[in-house]
């Protein structure tokens, strides 16, 4: 497989990407590769994660070649659509985290054309992660409520087990709980 | 063990395996988790880890380590190597004996740096072999490797991995197995001291060691052929595995050469791959190196950068590469359907963080500047977000520590305005000094903030000497700031917590007033090491947008023409209370101490 996580320097895209890529592996792939943004772009920019389940030599997919998009952030989600598979799938956080230049009136951020776009483009759900996320830590499980999102969407072929496994190994063991919590609360937000 | 690695993580376990005793490093993007993967592994206690003062501190430390016969890693990022490249000149000389190997991230793009400069030409130049990955799982058998190498040959080795390698994971196979060794300690010889005559001497050996390493096979370098057609492809680092599966994908085959040791550069490998290959493509990022080092051994013209077939700067993506294989090729670039972007996206430039305290010593040192002719000089760190807007107070930067003194040249040629520099604590500490030693000896009449944030804070919070604390967090001295700036004979020193504006704004008047060198430090942690005392919200906002428009606070935005604060962004500075003059801003639960 080979999924994009996108969203805003400081949202924790990283671990997100870092325990679908060690949860693959615990499920029997070869070789997981992932590549990071991490640098300048950390304070508030554009990050992009890449995953790629399958053997490649490569860490970075390819435009068009996405099986899944998960985007913590609503315009992150629609700067990377043309990552996309034209059969993808998106799992978007409804957040809006407006750039301090469309706050200042220099740029626009017109929520409901990216809206319709990333609908447009991919077999998309949206969630309202402001809401759902905040009673695990004040919103700072984003990241595994998102990954159960993805999975309870079945848009992820790797097991529950083994993401849970990779969660015990990659998270420190007080802050453990509550992301398990979050990422069962994302498959339930989807769910019925 | 198999192990999910980043790049530099694969690096660490490389140097592990091979039995590192010394390691000493400067944070910088693309290369500090290198020394952070070290220091968290399970063998971090049988090594001496540090954070060096600066690049060229480290590898000092690390070449009496490796005198002595340590096995010693010293890493920094690519423009680090210029502040190193007095030792590491020197070093190429003088050689080591404990196998040594300086890893040198470069940074095509550049995505975090100032320059594009390419380590490889920094080896040739300096003649040090330059081991170049291609991917996690090589830095960590090439890592092993270049311990191994340095020691034969006795000389130091570059360890050249680009962002795209240390930033990108990989499930690597790590083995177990430690290189097990004594080292045998200082043993006095005058080979360890430079002088002219043994430098003539080296300079003559050093030349017939690395021409003759040239002809010698490294199993890092590749040479496949196919019979079948005359078009070669050559490459080195990230770009050899992007071009993998792009050739894969075209279902193509070409002859490729493939460099992984790119100086000496191999000359076998080349006359191999030569004989086939005929009309030959080039695809490297950075400088022309493996081109220019090719075009010496081989005589047909090569497509490059010089023949305008491949960019001359900017990191080669997947896209690029394929439409660039394509065209030299023949080919039809393939169309693979994607969405088409068919609405405006606003940019996502990076800011200071919702709290910085940085935005907050900007904003008073520009509200001291009012009305006044002011030139701010900036330097290398997160401040150097400072420039966006609303701020606008950061008007140069050029390298590590070169604000302090950029600031004198200015202030000399413009003598009716005030001239601020801003520098970081960690930035003072590496090269900051030297410049205020500067301003006072020279007499320049400069003001010098110092943003002490108590981290080295744009590479993910490292301490540095003013924390009090060393990479393994073991306590050690503090070392005051204001009190080095006294001691450097700065005739106006004062301390002052930014979020304090009125004093703050106070405080930068009288330091510009000062005639002679006058500093302010700053004091107040980054986010990163401070814990959120509460957060703010806005009520009754009557519309004036003075907030967003004085601080750029990426918490503060706008929702139907009234200001609204993102209570999970928000960490409680206050600061814009302080500027709401309606006084629509209120703090909501906790205390600001
Ligand atoms: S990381 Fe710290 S110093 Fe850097 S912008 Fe954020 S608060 Fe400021
Ligand atoms: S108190 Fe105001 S300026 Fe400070 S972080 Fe919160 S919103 Fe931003």
């Amino acid at each position: 497989m080979n999924i994009l996580i996108c969203g805003v320097g400081g949202q924790g895209t990283i671990l997100a990407s870092k325990i679908l890529a060690e949860s693959a592996v615990i499920d029997g792939s070869d070789v997981a590769r992932t590549g990071e943004t991490i640098g300048m772009s950390q304070r508030g920019g554009s990050v992009v994660s890449h995953v790629r389940t399958e053997k490649t030599s490569s860490p970075y997919i390819p435009k068009g070649q996405a099986d899944l998009i998960i985007a913590f952030e609503k315009c992150e989600a629609a700067r990377c659509l043309p990552f996309l598979k034209p059969s993808g799938k998106a799992v978007v956080s409804m957040s809006e985290i407006k750039p301090v230049a469309v706050s200042l009136g220099v740029m626009a951020y017109d929520s409901k054309a990216m809206e319709d776009y990333i609908k447009s483009a991919a077999e998309s759900i949206f969630l309202d992660t402001d809401t759902l996320a905040a009673p695990f830590m004040d919103g700072k499980c984003t990241n595994t409520l998102l990954l159960g999102a993805a999975f309870g969407m079945g848009f992820i072929n790797i097991s529950e087990n083994a993401i849970k496994k990779a969660m015990e190994k990659l998270i420190k063991p007080r802050f453990l709980d509550v992301n398990i919590k979050a990422f069962e609360a994302g498959i339930k937000a989807v769910s019925g | 063990m198999k192990m999910n690695l980043l790049g530099n993580g694969a690096i660490a376990m490389g140097a592990i395996a091979a039995g590192v005793k010394f390691a000493a490093g400067y944070p910088g993007t693309p290369s500090t988790e290198i020394l952070e993967t070290l220091k968290s592994s399970e063998y971090s206690k049988n090594i001496h880890i540090e954070w060096s003062a600066n690049e060229k501190a480290a590898v000092e430390a690390g070449a009496g380590a490796a005198y002595s016969g340590m096995r010693t890693l010293v890493t920094m990022k690519q423009v680090g190597l210029n502040v190193a490249s007095d030792p590491v000149m020197c070093l190429a000389y003088i050689g080591i004996k404990g196998g040594m190997v300086i890893a040198v991230a470069d940074d095509p793009g550049p995505i975090s740096s100032q320059t594009e400069q390419d380590t490889r030409s920094f080896g040739a130049y300096a003649h040090l072999t330059v081991l170049d990955p291609s991917s996690p799982e090589e830095a960590y058998k090439m890592t092993k490797y270049a311990f191994e190498l340095s020691e034969k040959i006795g000389r130091p080795v570059i360890l050249r991995p680009t962002t795209k390698v240390c930033h990108a994971s990989a499930t690597v196979d790590v083995s177990d197995e430690i290189h097990d060794y004594t080292p045998e300690g200082f043993v006095k010889d005058p080979k360890w001291v430079i002088f002219p005559p043994l430098s003539y001497k080296r300079h003559i050996e050093n030349f017939k060691m690395y021409n003759s390493i040239a002809s010698e096979k490294c199993k890092y370098n590749n040479v496949e052929t196919v019979p079948d057609t005359d078009k070669g492809i050559v490459t080195g680092g990230v770009t050899t595995a992007i071009v993998t599966d792009v050739l894969e994908s075209l279902g193509v085959k070409v002859n490729r050469l493939t460099i992984g040791r790119p100086y000496p550069f191999p000359v076998s490998e080349t006359e191999i791959f030569a004989e086939t290959a005929k009309d030959i493509l080039v695809l490297e990022e950075l400088e022309p190196f493996i081109e220019e080092n090719l075009q010496r051994l081989i005589k047909t013209p090569l497509k490059g950068k010089y023949s305008e077939h491949v960019p001359a700067a900017g990191e080669l993506k997947y896209e690029n590469i394929e439409s660039i294989i394509c065209g030299f090729l023949g080919l039809q670039t393939p169309e693979t359907p994607s969405a088409k972007l068919n609405v405006t996206l606003p940019t996502r430039a990076p800011v200071l963080c919702a709290g910085c305290p940085h935005r907050a010593s900007f904003y008073a040192v520009k509200l001291a500047s009012k009305g006044k002719k002011a030139v701010y000089c900036g330097d290398i760190g997160c401040y150097t977000l400072g420039n966006a807007k609303p701020l606008e107070t950061t008007d140069t930067c050029l390298c590590m520590g070169g604000g302090i003194t950029v600031a004198q040249g200015i202030k000399t040629s413009n003598p009716d305005t005030d001239v601020f520099a801003f520098t970081g604590d960690s930035t003072f500490f590496a090269s900051g000094m030297t410049g205020v030693a500067n301003a006072v000896y020279n007499k320049h009449n400069i003001t010098i903030c110092i943003l002490d944030n108590r981290t080295t804070a744009m590479t993910g919070g490292q301490p540095h000497p003013g924390t009090g604390v060393t990479i393994t967090g073991e306590e050690t001295v503090h070392i005051d700031i204001a009190k080095v700036l006294t001691a450097l004979d700065v005739g106006f020193v004062k301390e002052c917590n930014p979020f304090d504006l009125e004093n703050a704004v106070k405080t930068v008047t009288e330091a510009a007033l000062y005639n002679g060198v006058s500093a302010i430090v700053f004091k107040a942690p980054c986010i990163a090491v401070s814990k959120k005392p509460c957060t703010y919200e806005v009520s009754d906002c009557i519309g004036c947008k003075r907030c967003i428009n004085e601080l750029g606070c990426p918490a503060i935005s706008l929702s139907s023409g009234k200001a609204v604060i993102d209570p999970v962004m928000c960490y409680g500075c206050g600061i814009c209370e302080t500027v709401c003059k309606p006084g629509k801003i209120h703090k909501i639960g906790g205390v600001r101490s």
